[in-house]
């Protein structure tokens, strides 16, 4: 029975993990693949670690939680803290690289720990409301769970009614997520992880489909 | 009219709280009574941006013991009424849920369970299985479907209006906070397409006729004088209760046949353990799983021909021994070894379980 692919999203309350996590989750419905997302939540109205638990599959999924994730991406220094746990030795666990003095902090049991600047570029390049698409590209990048192009579908959905009234809007999402898609891509390309049995390349069942909607060298 | 709200039937991609309101709408639930609480406020939430069109109606009160006696009102106009609730409004609800079991009242709720004691936490658990198995000051004359699936919460609120409306004992679908935030993907459908007929419903009170004359007189009670006046009721209602239990209850269960360790959960727990004794069987280890669907009445008989026949039983769940005491009691006599795995207010995972049976295992 292939195991579905378990994702954790952390940052602080008004990151945009929870609709990062969700807009997958519906993309990968579309897709007609089993998914399931779940938020925590708590007592608190703002502020707080905000943490995501997403995973697909081809079979119904499992417990809704789960003690150890393929893929985790932590978006402040709380939320690398919280959710280190989480890492194990098939994890690749990625954060931001602009959370001051948290090397320390990070887990030594990931099967790989990658930082990647992505608040950095959607404040300089594009714009920092986009900065959860950015990372949507990278958690899509890194799993492999869904195509860019089922997830451009998805947000067309949901922010459809926006980009009419302004189509550069739809640009900046787009950009967006291909550069989210690109800074876990770089990485991957650069320490020539490309052709191992990493699960967020091989699980990338299309990949072709999945590289012929972003417009980027490789 | 306008349409119905689901014709035929469709895949959906919701959270369970959403799930909950379509599956009343689709059972021709007529009103809800609600006091907001969390994790279950979005059933109120969905329900009223749902039904206006539909000529529904919703009432929010004043607090939890309110909102049962209201809905306990609805009943008797003869409205397929319920309401929702968890955790400390559960523990208030308790109360004039007790006055339906007295009066015989199909009230259904829908409980998301979240943490306790108290307010503890609004996130999830599974210790409001004794509170709504057994709560009130009486004999537990309820019916309680502990749900595990989106698919399930929809099936099984459809079902819990008909179950009420059909034995006339209050019913309930114990969900949690889990179940209630969740999104996955289920298919509703007309229940009429799936040869499910709403049992009809009817005044308590305000019925034609001249009492005594054209018809028997109403004679609704939760107050007796004398003791064995109380005593001749209830010796009726537990006979009904026993009569139509082993109808009523439901499981799931699979690999017990072999198995020499048998798991037993339920609700959204049953998710992990069904993972993890499909992952142990495939190293080999004899494991299976039991779940009753029915916390009240339990599927007795099952209960003890799986207690006869394996030699461990381990009973997982997100509390401490609310359901394990309940097993107890159905298979009292059973030789079986016992286990637990008992994570009060917090989620049981599939890799906690495989490590639990493994560990018994040695």
């Amino acid at each position: 029975m292939a195991k579905p692919v378990k994702i954790i999203l952390a940052g602080e309350g008004g990151q945009g993990v929870q609709s990062v996590a969700e807009i997958i989750a519906e993309a990968a419905n579309e897709e007609g693949r089993e998914a399931l997302y779940i938020p925590n939540f708590g007592v608190e109205q703002r502020g707080g670690v905000s943490v995501a638990y997403l995973q697909i599959g081809d079979e119904p999924i499992g417990a809704p939680k789960f003690l150890t994730g393929d893929i985790v991406i932590a978006l402040s220094d709380r939320a690398v803290r919280r959710t280190k746990q989480y890492a194990g030795p098939d994890t690749l666990f990625v954060y931001d690289t602009s959370i001051k003095n948290i090397e320390n902090e990070l887990p030594k049991n990931a099967k790989k720990v990658l930082g990647i600047p992505a608040i950095e570029v959607s404040k300089k390049e594009l714009h920092p409301r986009v900065f959860n698409i950015v990372i949507m590209g990278a958690v899509l990048k890194a799993s492999g769970v869904v195509t860019v192009k089922n997830a451009k579908v998805a947000l067309e959905q949901l922010l459809g009614y926006k980009f009419e009234k302004d189509p550069k809007l739809r640009e900046l999402n787009y950009r967006a997520l291909e550069r989210g898609v690109e800074l876990v891509g770089q990485h991957i390309v650069e320490e020539g992880m490309l052709n191992g049995s990493n699960l967020y390349w091989t699980n990338l069942g299309s990949e072709k489909d999945f590289l012929d909607t972003v417009s980027r060298p490789l | 009219m306008p349409e119905k709200l689901i014709q035929g039937e469709k895949k959906v991609f919701m959270t369970g709280n959403e799930v909950v309101a379509w599956a009343a709408v689709a059972a021709q639930a007529e009103i809800m009574y609600g006091y907001p609480i969390t994790p279950q406020n979005e059933i109120m939430h969905y329900w009223t941006r749902l039904v206006p069109k539909y000529g529904l109606k919703f009432l929010q009160t004043e607090d939890e013991l309110s909102a049962g006696f209201t809905t306990a009102g609805g009943v008797l106009a003869g409205r397929r009424a319920f309401t929702a609730t968890a955790g400390p409004g559960n523990t208030l609800m308790q109360e004039p849920l007790s006055m339906a079991e007295a009066m015989r009242l199909p009230v259904v709720v829908i409980v998301q369970q979240r943490g306790g004691p108290s307010t503890a936490t609004v996130i999830y658990s599974q210790q409001e299985v004794t509170l709504t198995t057994l709560g009130g000051n009486g004999e537990g004359l309820r019916v309680v479907y502990s749900t595990a699936t989106h698919q399930e919460l929809f099936d099984y609120t459809i079902k819990a209006f008909n179950t009420a409306w059909k034995y006339r004992f209050p019913t309930f679908v114990l969900g949690d906070g889990y179940q209630a935030k969740m999104r996955e993907s289920l298919t509703i459908y007309e229940p009429e397409l799936r040869g499910i007929t709403m049992v009809p419903t009817e005044p308590f009170v305000g019925r034609d006729g001249i009492p005594g004359v054209d018809r028997e007189p109403v004679h609704l009670r939760n107050t007796y004088n004398v003791e064995e006046e109380l005593y001749e009721v209830l010796e009726k209602y537990l006979a009904d209760y026993a009569r139509v239990a082993p109808k009523i209850a439901e499981y799931e269960a699979f690999d017990i046949k072999d198995a020499d360790l048998v798991v037993i959960s339920h609700g959204v727990v049953s998710r992990a353990c069904k993972a993890a004794v499909k992952e142990l069987r495939e190293e080999g280890y004899r494991v299976g799983h039991f779940r009753p669907i029915t916390l009240r009445p339990l599927p007795v008989e099952q209960l003890r021909e799986v207690a006869g026949q394996t030699k461990q039983l381990l009973v997982v769940e997100s509390s401490n021994g609310q359901l394990d005491r309940l097993v107890k009691e159905a298979i009292y006599g059973s030789t079986a070894k016992m286990f637990s795995l008992f994570k009060p207010g917090v989620g049981v995972t599939t890799e906690e379980v495989v490590a639990q049976v493994k560990g018994i295992k040695g």
